[in-house]
């Protein structure tokens, strides 16, 4: 007669791309994910929801995935937030401390194995206290505009999106605002993509919640006084897609620089300096997308 | 005199309200816009040093107080302007400053030292309702009160609806909801317009940093990070922190008052100065604003950092910059309060 234990599985699959990796795998072999994230993921016996953070290079993905991770775990708007494992601290703290000094942070490197990820259970009583549990990864917009021209140049990022329960697009309202078309091409590159990966039907809207999220909207005060109509404005080849093909999305105007000064390095490139810290509209997208989760 | 030096009114320990839990730092935009109750116009009297004292404009009496004397009843007008002068204005003492010159400031860090006279300052930062005087009464259509080279800019200042006023407000008028709270979304001209207006001035920088660190002629050589002392506590001032969410009344946070019953040097709202922003990197490499840009202090209800809300803290703004964080108080000399030193 046969015996009914079952042998004790050997590996695991990544949460993100689904290869199987050793149980004691510290990152994914394929995509570089924390297997953290998995192995917390199977203790707590939920489906973890992946919220990806996406947008052009100098966008301000960084900083505000950094200030968005540091507000919730101060409890900001009664939120509360608990990183799971060490590693996720490090991209707020790289944040908070390159801006507390009045510098901002480095650029997320282009090699995958090199970005930082965030893995926080997030819940707040106006969501009845559910415990989300929120993979964050900071992407490099290289990376995202390579994918982009040449799909399956970076696989995690396609497996990420097609994961995501919801996505936050930041576009640069400076640049919007003073008439470059630039930032409504590439979003509608990305939001195009996105709806070839995470799409239904050629008639069904996709239902991927989507917060665009207008950065330096300092820059442009008209911006946060009616981020809609700025976009509509502004940013017009995105308004359209968003409006034809997905079923929830919404537009939201934020900064983190509260005034930036301009120096030089031995070189003579420009150095943009925060000469001080004063975010808005940081949590607003993500509270919206959580209510869509 | 009665004038706050060293704070004979304690502050009974005054605590803020509770911070308001639902709102948010960006719903301080949506306050400028949202529910706008236009404040109604004020009534001025025919007298007109009975209406420079309704304006708020003693000081304009006081400094030319011979000119007024041959006005009927012209000693109890005077009177009442230095009663206000004593209620709304503060003596900072003589003392010395050292302000960085560096953006790091780091220990060590090449810093200017600067002895500052004796000086009066305002207890509050100047609220929409004061600043309504200045639009009723034509500041804006008045060359007088702005730099000849400003002037072809002034179209610019206007609010909401197009007419002359701060960004925010609406045909003219503020929000009544926020009479007593500061000023802001003007830029640093409108400030030093207003300020001229009343007979008063801006604080240079050294007198700002005077007085928030307190840093008073003394062998004790006390110098202050707040105006309270050396440890942050936001219970003391509104910075994002404090969870206020945006600005609140100027009376509130008595207990973070200077020791001359200054309030609010620190939070609410980041404080014009008439000094010019000069600041440079740690090898003496200019840093540069897109436009000229000037001083500002104290750091405001959406600073983010502790370390950038304290009395030595420098930033600078651009000086045609209306933003919803920046405001002002005034000062004037001593010597144009001339009873006080007899």
């Amino acid at each position: 007669m046969a015996t009914a234990t079952r042998a004790p599985a050997r590996s695991i699959p990544c949460l993100i791309c689904e290869t199987q990796n050793q149980l004691d795998a510290i990152v994914c072999t394929n995509c570089f994910a924390p297997m953290t994230l998995i192995q917390e993921a199977l203790v707590q016996e939920r489906d973890p929801c992946i919220v990806t953070v996406i947008g052009d290079s100098n966008v301000g993905k960084t900083v505000y995935l950094g200030f968005l991770l540091d507000m919730l775990s101060k409890r900001a708007e009664d939120f509360k937030a608990v990183p799971k494992g060490a590693y996720s601290v490090n991209l707020q703290h790289t944040v908070i401390s390159h801006l507390a000094a009045r510098q901002f942070p480095p650029k997320t490197a282009m090699e995958v194995d090199q970005w930082l990820w965030a893995y926080y259970q997030v819940s707040h009583h106006r969501r009845g206290d559910k415990i989300y549990d929120l993979v964050m990864p900071d992407m490099a917009g290289e990376a995202l505009a390579a994918e982009i021209a040449a799909p399956r140049t970076f696989t995690v990022i396609r497996s990420l999106l097609e994961k995501s329960a919801g996505v936050i697009l930041l576009v640069d309202a400076a640049l919007a605002g003073a008439g470059s078309p630039q930032p409504d091409f590439f979003a509608l590159k990305l939001m195009s993509y996105l709806d070839g990966v995470v799409g239904g039907k050629r008639r069904q809207l996709t239902k991927t919640p989507i917060a665009v999220v207008l950065s330096k909207a300092d820059y442009s005060p008209d911006c946060f006084d009616n981020p809609r109509s700025f976009a509509k404005t502004n940013l017009n080849r995105l308004w359209n897609i968003c409006e034809n093909r997905f079923a929830h999305f919404e537009f939201f105007a934020t900064s983190v620089v509260g005034s930036l000064g301009y120096g030089a390095d031995e070189s003579d490139n420009v150095i943009p300096y925060p000469l001080h810290v004063a975010p808005h509209g940081i949590l607003e997208p993500f509270e919206w997308v959580l209510a869509r989760l | 005199m009665a004038l706050k030096l060293f704070g004979r009114s304690k502050s009974k320990g005054l605590r803020p309200a509770p911070a308001d839990k639902s709102g948010s730092v960006s719903s301080a935009r949506r306050r400028h816009t949202a529910e706008f109750i236009p404040t109604p116009r004020m009534t001025l009297d025919e007298d007109p040093l009975k209406r420079l004292i309704q304006q708020g404009r003693f000081s304009v009496i006081l400094r030319d107080e011979a000119r007024w004397r041959e006005q009927p009843k012209a000693h109890l007008v005077i009177a009442e302007a230095k009663r206000l002068l004593e209620q709304r204005m503060a003596l900072v003492p003589a003392g010395s400053v050292a302000i960085p010159q560096t953006l790091f400031a780091e220990p060590g860090a090449p810093e200017i030292e600067i002895e500052v006279e004796p000086f009066l300052l305002d207890v509050h930062v100047v609220t929409h309702a004061r600043y309504q005087q200045f639009v009723d009464a034509g500041g804006y259509d008045d060359l007088d009160y702005w730099p000849e080279e400003i002037w072809p800019h002034l179209i610019e200042f206007k609010d909401q609806t197009g007419e002359p006023g701060p960004r925010y407000w609406r045909k003219g008028r503020h929000n009544a909801q926020l009479s007593d709270h500061p000023i802001v979304g003007v830029s640093c001209y409108e400030a030093q317009a207003y300020a001229l207006w009343i007979g008063q001035r801006l604080p240079t920088e050294a007198e700002w940093q005077m007085a928030a660190s307190w840093h008073i002629n003394s062998s004790a050589d006390l110098l202050r990070r707040f105006p309270w002392g050396d440890a942050m506590d936001n219970n003391r001032c509104n910075i994002w922190s404090s969870r206020r969410g945006g600005t609140v009344p100027v009376s509130e946070y008595a207990s973070g008052a200077a020791p001359n019953q200054v309030l609010q040097l620190i939070g609410n709202v980041w404080e014009w100065t008439d000094a010019q922003y000069n600041i440079s990197d740690d090898v003496g490499r200019p840093i540069v604003g897109e436009m000229p840009m000037r001083v500002v202090r104290g750091g405001a209800f959406d600073t983010f950092f502790e370390t950038q809300a304290t009395s030595h803290f420098r930033s600078g703004q651009i000086a045609m910059g209306r933003t919803f964080n920046t405001g002002f108080r005034c000062a004037m000399n001593l010597s144009a309060a001339s009873w006080i030193n007899g």
